[in-house]
């Protein structure tokens, strides 16, 4: 997923260090520390839940690939086979990249071969992935 | 004095043909694809309240000024929107391209982030939103000056239209692969809608945190018509329903009234009968339409040098958000 968490903090400390021009000052600045104070909050459940749910995820289409190698095809099997080098996020999204390219061609094969079991089967997959990336956002007031 | 400042104050007493002074210059939140500023402008002791929309360095949606600046001209007179000044579509003295509106004061438009925020006026504010919508969708728009520069579509085009130009939009910007995305767009483009009753201009990005309203119950303005086109209106509905957009209360669209209160009052005020069929194909593609948005908000982050942290939270919190809505629709389309 992009952006990732390393960037929006660099982003966030930038935001902050450089000096707005006369006319950004005020409103709009106080607006802006306002969306860095709610990234902040979103950078704290993403180092809380990021890996978990990336390295589940990796597994989870892994074992969907590799499930499904013997009837669509033995590269689904290579892609499925595709590990991080190590728990990083980075080093867990470069290889969750790949097996979401992988994903996405088998899940148009499927659909191609009308093979309506295999098909909802990723269909609910796409909603625990969505759920375990999801990032809660409490309720603020309105002001 | 700023450039900003000076560079404003030469365009204006150029347009006038009179000394004009700028004050009170602000940037201002929101318009995420524009800067928006408010300033004071004297010509003679007259002081005129205004708002400068210019063209960002870079933007959260490339959009077209001038289909904006001739959108509200357009609709002026009967939506409620500020008037519409004077267009410069080479920058000029400001550098970029930008245009200048008349400003509506004393109202609020909040974030749609935040919880009730339309409180005992809810009611109030859903009824004039979803006629607002509705009259948008009766609205003649031949010979209007939108026309000038947008296109009306076939009925039965509209659709494909719509998802050709938002799928590219991910094509082109997408980052990181998005199997949820790439899945609802295969769906929209294997079950089309029904064409549209009525090709109307479409606002293109109508929903809460995009009107402004008095604290009393009425509304002022509707702004940031960037996206403005002509199809079919039940894209605008689609997105005004969507759930990123409900104020945490799954019981109201917007955070304003009830879902099927939206559509008995947008079908009074528009003359059309809503097809649920439409609706749930247009409901969809909104949520593509969203992502599209958000993965070229992370790659404008990322080419902007991680400046803006709007194009954060848009590019991270919003697309997941979006993830989670995809998903959900998708399941209930397939019936798991």
């Amino acid at each position: 997923m992009t952006p990732a968490l390393p960037d929006i903090l660099r982003g966030n400390f930038m935001c902050l260090a450089i000096p707005a021009p006369v006319e950004s000052q005020g409103e709009f600045m106080t607006g802006r520390v306002g969306v860095i104070a709610l990234l902040s909050l979103l950078a704290a459940q993403e180092v809380e839940r990021g890996t978990t749910a990336r390295v589940w995820e990796n597994a989870a289409i892994a074992a969907v690939l590799a499930e499904a190698a013997d009837v669509y095809g033995v590269q689904y099997a290579e892609v499925a086979s595709v590990e991080a080098a190590d728990l990083s996020l980075e080093a867990l999204d470069r290889a969750n990249a790949a097996l979401r390219r992988g994903l996405i061609a088998l899940h148009e094969a499927v659909e191609t071969a009308g093979d309506l079991l295999r098909h909802k089967m990723i269909v609910g997959l796409y909603g625990q992935m969505a759920e375990r990336r999801n990032l809660e956002l409490p309720p603020l007031p309105a002001r | 004095m700023s450039d900003l400042k000076a560079g404003l104050e030469a365009y204006l007493t150029d347009l006038w043909g009179a000394p004009t002074s700028v004050s009170n210059l602000s940037r201002i939140p929101g318009g995420a694809s524009r800067e928006t500023y408010r300033l004071d402008a004297d010509t003679g002791g007259v002081t005129r309240g205004m708002i400068l929309r210019r063209d960002p360095p870079g933007s959260l949606i490339e959009t077209d000024r001038r289909l904006e600046f001739l959108a509200y001209r357009t609709v002026h007179g009967h939506v409620p929107v500020p008037q519409a000044i004077a267009l410069e579509e080479d920058g000029g003295p400001l550098d970029r391209p930008f245009f200048l509106m008349e400003r509506i004061d004393g109202g609020t438009v909040p974030s749609p982030f935040v919880f009730d925020p339309y409180a005992e006026h809810a009611a109030a504010l859903g009824a004039q939103f979803f006629t607002t919508l509705g009259k948008l969708a009766a609205l003649n728009h031949e010979g209007t000056p939108i026309r000038e520069v947008a296109d009306a579509p076939a009925p039965e085009d509209c659709w494909r239209i719509a998802l050709d130009h938002w799928s590219g939009v991910i094509e082109a910007d997408e980052q990181h692969p998005q199997p949820i995305i790439r899945a609802a767009i295969r769906w929209l483009y294997r079950h089309p809608p029904p064409p549209a009753q009525r090709v109307s201009i479409v606002h293109g990005d109508y929903r809460t945190g995009n009107f402004m309203h008095d604290g009393a119950g009425t509304i002022l303005a509707i702004l940031d018509w960037e996206m403005a086109h002509l199809g079919d209106p039940i894209e605008d509905l689609g997105w005004a329903f969507d759930p990123l957009w409900n104020h945490f209360d799954e019981g109201k669209v917007a955070g304003l009234i009830p879902h099927a209160e939206a559509i008995a009052i947008w079908e009074a005020a528009s003359g059309l009968t809503l097809d649920p069929e439409a609706l749930a194909w247009w409901s969809l593609f909104n949520a593509v339409k969203g992502q599209a948005i958000w993965t070229s908000a992370a790659k404008e982050y990322r080419d902007g040098g991680f400046a803006d942290p709007i194009l954060a939270i848009s590019g991270w919190y919003t697309a997941r958000r979006h993830d989670v809505i995809l998903a959900r629709r998708l399941a209930q389309l397939e019936g798991i």
